[in-house]
């Protein structure tokens, strides 16, 4: 572990985006204090520019920019770790039980995988979204963590073929440890940097499409968050009156926050495989953009 | 072919599998699923167009199993029903309007981003470790991690709004009937900068990546020291033995890019307001046409299937040791 810590330090990549990161959730956490403003109320008229009173000016209703954006963050924030926790769970989970348990089971899960990978997900997405109403943040983490797990147990089951025939899992079995007991503490450990590269991954994912949900009007219009920000502003026409605050605003959160997990993740797997470091810098880079699912 | 057979059946079962989670959607809800389903089409729909409605969704007196039978045949009879917002346009022709447009500008934006990126890639592997691998490889991690509606939004506010050198919306001037004609044609292409440049970006970087590491993973070997050693020029082993080889993987990328680009361009097309299937999803979500809603996800599945057998089949076409299995 602190190995690991102190090689992210020495990585240039991870550093700076360890330190994107840590900026915006020292911010989102420290909300209420950075602003006097409540998010949700009138605080001043309608689509001012920012001023030293609204620093980064007003909506169309008069809510303070500023204060939307900081609270705004622990909601994107709290939906891309709990979605991201939940898909990495799910895809871990069944993952190593189909790669490790093989045969029947294997067919089973592989199958449902493969198939939850070619229905197109946002579509999907859109589909639930829309007969459910308005969804708030906790069920669109819910809903993200239960239809993007595919792509994590396709990779998982992948690494746990490879390691199955490792002399030391023989060695287990031979001794007579229970199932369970290999795929926690035997296989696991072992896929670790898969595990945590699936994460970031995931993460990355709930923002995006926390996001890109509520812009498209499907989201709680109670809810302080960046997705919401957007919605909100378009619907203002906030780019055709001029009022650039309004919009740009969570734009760049959200640029920086994908570009600081991305960071993050691409330096984890540069530390998980030094190979990769000197010569193949890229290649898990490749899985990580994930086909179909990221592309919103 | 017993590969290409079962990959069919699995296909099939795929598509099954979609048209399920649409039967029973609206029945899982709480509340009358008719009600869900049709309220919003209020006074419009007479009785009569309410019952035939009511049937290609699988609502008739009997149990679940009939109610679903009922279902599947009339979305395998090719019945997607009628629009609400559209009424009496059918579902499959108010998609397969949007769908041209959509063909016409994701088709576009994903040869150009396809052959842009795959010759980055190529260039950047060719030249590791140099300022320009850098430049195309953070680039398009920049380009891949920022969502797509960033990307839309903020292309639209420099290049629309701030210098005004696009139009903001529209696929074409409203003012023009739709004609061959040059100035119609004109416009077309003017209306379609915009939200071409902003997929270009967000697609470009994946396939420039994917070339990128496929090629360096390539270059070590041996065949490609033979073709050095035999004294082949430069451009010769970097095209003909590396990015020949490096390509087959690609295809594969391509083809899933090929199946998303119906849903992909969704925001982009809700940003630019560009008559395509996105936007008429958006549309439809917004004034809750669940007949399109569901139409739209048969339609999203059935290309995203369409595209991935496309993959299977090159494969097997380009890659000799898939031929005897």
């Amino acid at each position: 572990m602190g190995t690991l810590v102190r090689s992210l330090i020495r990585n240039r990549k991870a550093l700076v985006g360890m330190i994107i990161i840590s900026v915006i959730v020292l911010i989102a956490v420290a909300a209420p204090l950075l602003t006097e403003y409540n998010p949700a109320a009138r605080v001043g008229r309608p689509h001012q520019p920012p001023s030293a009173e609204h620093w980064l000016g007003t909506t169309r209703i008069g809510q303070d920019v500023f204060s939307r954006l900081i609270h705004g963050a622990r909601t994107s924030l709290a939906v891309g770790f709990g979605a991201g926790l939940l898909i990495t769970a799910l895809g871990t989970a069944l993952g190593i039980i189909a790669g490790y348990r093989g045969g029947k089971t294997d067919e089973v899960i592989s199958f449902f995988t493969n198939m939850v990978l070619v229905v197109p997900n946002l579509p999907l997405l859109l589909v639930l979204a829309a007969f459910i109403g308005q969804a708030s943040p906790l069920v669109i983490a819910v809903i993200l963590g239960f239809t993007s797990w595919a792509w994590g147990a396709r990779v998982t089951r992948a690494e746990t073929l490879s390691v199955k025939h490792k002399d030391f899992i023989k060695s287990a079995e031979m001794m007579g440890e229970p199932r369970w007991r290999i795929m926690t503490f035997e296989i696991f450990p072992n896929l670790i940097s898969i595990v945590g590269i699936n994460f970031i991954g995931s993460v990355i994912f709930a923002i995006i499409t926390e996001a890109t949900l509520e812009f498209l009007g499907l989201g709680d219009p109670k809810t302080v968050s960046w997705g919401m920000m957007l919605y909100n502003a378009q619907k203002a026409s906030a780019l055709s009156v001029g009022a650039w605050w309004d919009i740009l605003t969570p734009c760049f959160a959200l640029a920086l926050l994908g570009i600081g997990l991305s960071l993050l993740n691409f330096a984890v797997d540069e530390i998980a495989n030094p190979r990769l470091r000197t010569g193949n810098r890229l290649s898990r880079w490749t899985t990580l953009i994930r086909t179909g699912e990221g592309r919103l | 072919m017993v590969f290409l057979l079962r990959r069919l059946g699995f296909y099939l079962a795929a598509f099954i599998a979609a048209a399920t989670i649409n039967f029973f959607l609206p029945r899982l809800m709480p509340g009358d699923p008719i009600e869900i389903m049709f309220s919003s089409a209020g006074a419009e729909l007479s009785m009569e167009n309410l019952a035939a409605l009511k049937l290609t969704f699988g609502f008739v007196d009997g149990p679940l199993w009939q109610q679903y039978l009922t279902y599947l045949q009339s979305i395998f009879t090719g019945d997607l029903g009628r629009s609400i917002k559209y009424f009496p346009l059918p579902v499959t022709s108010v998609l397969g309007h949007a769908l041209v447009w959509t063909i016409g500008l994701m088709g576009t934006a994903t040869i150009i981003s396809f052959t842009l990126g795959t010759f980055l890639g190529i260039l950047a592997a060719w030249r590791r470790g140099s300022v320009f691998d850098i430049v195309v490889s953070v680039g398009a991690i920049f380009a891949t991690s920022v969502p797509a509606v960033v990307t839309s939004l903020i292309v639209l506010f420099f290049f629309g709004f701030t210098l005004g050198w696009f139009p903001t919306g529209y696929a074409a001037d409203p003012a023009l009937d739709p004609a061959f004609t040059l100035t119609y044609i004109g416009s077309l292409l003017y209306h379609g900068v915009l939200p071409m440049v902003t997929l270009c970006t967000v697609l470009t970087g994946g396939f420039a990546v994917t070339m990128r590491n496929n090629m360096i993973n390539l270059l070590g070997e041996d065949y490609i020291v033979m073709a050095r050693a035999k004294g082949l020029s430069d451009s010769r082993v970097m095209l003909w033995y590396a990015a020949r080889n490096a390509l087959l993987p690609t295809v594969s990328s391509l083809a899933i890019a090929i199946g998303t680009i119906l849903g992909g361009s969704l925001v982009t097309e809700v940003v630019y307001n560009y008559p395509g299937l996105g936007n008429i999803l958006y549309q439809a979500i917004l004034a809750r046409d669940y007949p399109v809603i569901q139409g739209q996800l048969l339609i999203m599945t059935i290309a995203m299937l369409v595209a991935n057998f496309i993959v299977d089949v090159s494969y097997v076409l380009l890659d000799p040791r898939l031929r005897g299995a």
